[in-house]
């Protein structure tokens, strides 16, 4: 009895990376096949452009037809100023049900914020009065912020050293994909995984 | 001079060189080729340096070329062509380490594997690496090189031996 609890306690921190997703920053079917884990910074460039060329066509091709399950996390990085602001207002945009429209403003708005540190006034366009009220609030929450932390401390935990980085899970295997990538060659990887279950 | 008569620190320092660099190559080979393909290719096509058609056809060949001269270079035969073969393997990766580094570009290396994202780290590991690479071709060059003639004793300069 004692083992068990020594291997459960030792196990916990396992089973809460492997099930601890906010329900709002994800898209897709949670019972496919295949699950994308991208961590990502909303100041870095590499970030943006798997945002704006890879990431749709993803969400056409495997998302929207139940292949693939996107969830999303943030990595706000050290060496971007202003990506830990980006990423608190982003997860507390997700309590209003506006996750991607925050994240797709601050990506198409990346090269002004980044400069001029104004995340807010980026924010602010995609969502409506009431909306940035209670966001403004709820970026002031420790819950939203803990739930940022936690999701740099699973980077960490796995070992993530880039952004943006892609966990591929297949089956009972994980892989790691740094850095922006060719959509034909991610598709091919793609196929293959699906083909294989 | 000839394999034989090299000092013993210079034939110690081969076999380390030859088992390490060896090893090390088996080791990234069977990294890569044990995990989908696609994911050499992404690291790959990360560098810009090849047209997309090229990129599959090398993640493809390299880990074996990889594994193949890892192989040939722990056995020991006919050194100069793995020494060769692995240096110049390693000063292409090396150089395209350092220009992605200067550029700034936060691009994953590819060395062994996915998830390692070039940094100062890969670049001195990288570089050890390469420098062993160029000891061992030397000296796989260099123990094959045969001596001067006129160095070897001649029956004609060889002092006659006093009688008793």
């Amino acid at each position: 009895m004692k083992l068990f609890a020594l291997v459960l306690l030792a196990l916990m921190p396992l089973l809460a990376v492997a099930f601890d997703v906010d329900a709002a920053k994800t898209v897709g079917n949670a019972g496919a096949p295949v699950t994308i884990e991208l961590y990502s910074d909303f100041q870095c460039p590499n970030c943006k452009m798997l945002h704006d060329q890879i990431i749709p066509q993803l969400l056409q091709e495997y998302v929207g037809t139940g292949k693939v399950y996107l969830v999303a996390h943030e990595f706000p990085l050290s060496m971007h100023a202003h990506s830990r602001e980006a990423a608190n207002y982003a997860t507390a945009a997700a309590q209003v049900g506006k996750y991607q429209a925050v994240a797709d403003a601050l990506f198409r708005d990346q090269a002004a914020w980044s400069v001029t540190g104004k995340v807010w006034d980026t924010v602010a366009t995609a969502l409506t009065p009431a909306e940035q009220k209670k966001v403004q609030t709820l970026v002031k929450d420790p819950a939203v912020l803990a739930e940022v932390q936690k999701d740099v401390d699973m980077a960490n935990a796995n070992r993530i050293m880039q952004t943006p980085t892609m966990i591929v899970k297949a089956g009972n295997k994980s892989y790691p994909i740094g850095g922006t990538v060719a959509y034909s060659i991610l598709k091919s990887f793609l196929d293959d995984r699906l083909k294989a279950k | 001079m000839t394999a034989s008569r090299q000092s013993k620190p210079v034939r110690i320092l081969a076999i380390v060189l030859r088992l390490a660099l060896g090893g090390i190559f088996v080791y990234a080979a069977w990294i890569k080729l044990r995990d989908p393909w696609q994911l050499f290719a992404m690291a790959i096509d990360s560098y810009g340096i090849l047209p997309l058609k090229y990129v599959e056809l090398t993640a493809k060949v390299l880990p074996w070329i990889e594994l193949a001269l890892g192989l040939w270079l722990i056995a020991g035969k006919w050194m100069r062509i793995p020494s060769l073969g692995i240096s110049l393997l390693l000063t292409l990766f090396f150089t395209l380490i350092v220009r992605a580094y200067i550029r700034g570009e936060e691009i994953n290396c590819g060395c062994f594997g996915p998830g390692e994202a070039i940094s100062w780290k890969t670049m001195l590991r990288d570089g050890s690496m390469l420098a062993g690479s160029y000891i061992l071709t030397w000296l796989s060059f260099r123990r094959a090189r045969p001596q001067p003639a006129a160095l070897e004793p001649t029956p004609e300069f060889q002092y006659e031996q006093p009688r008793p």
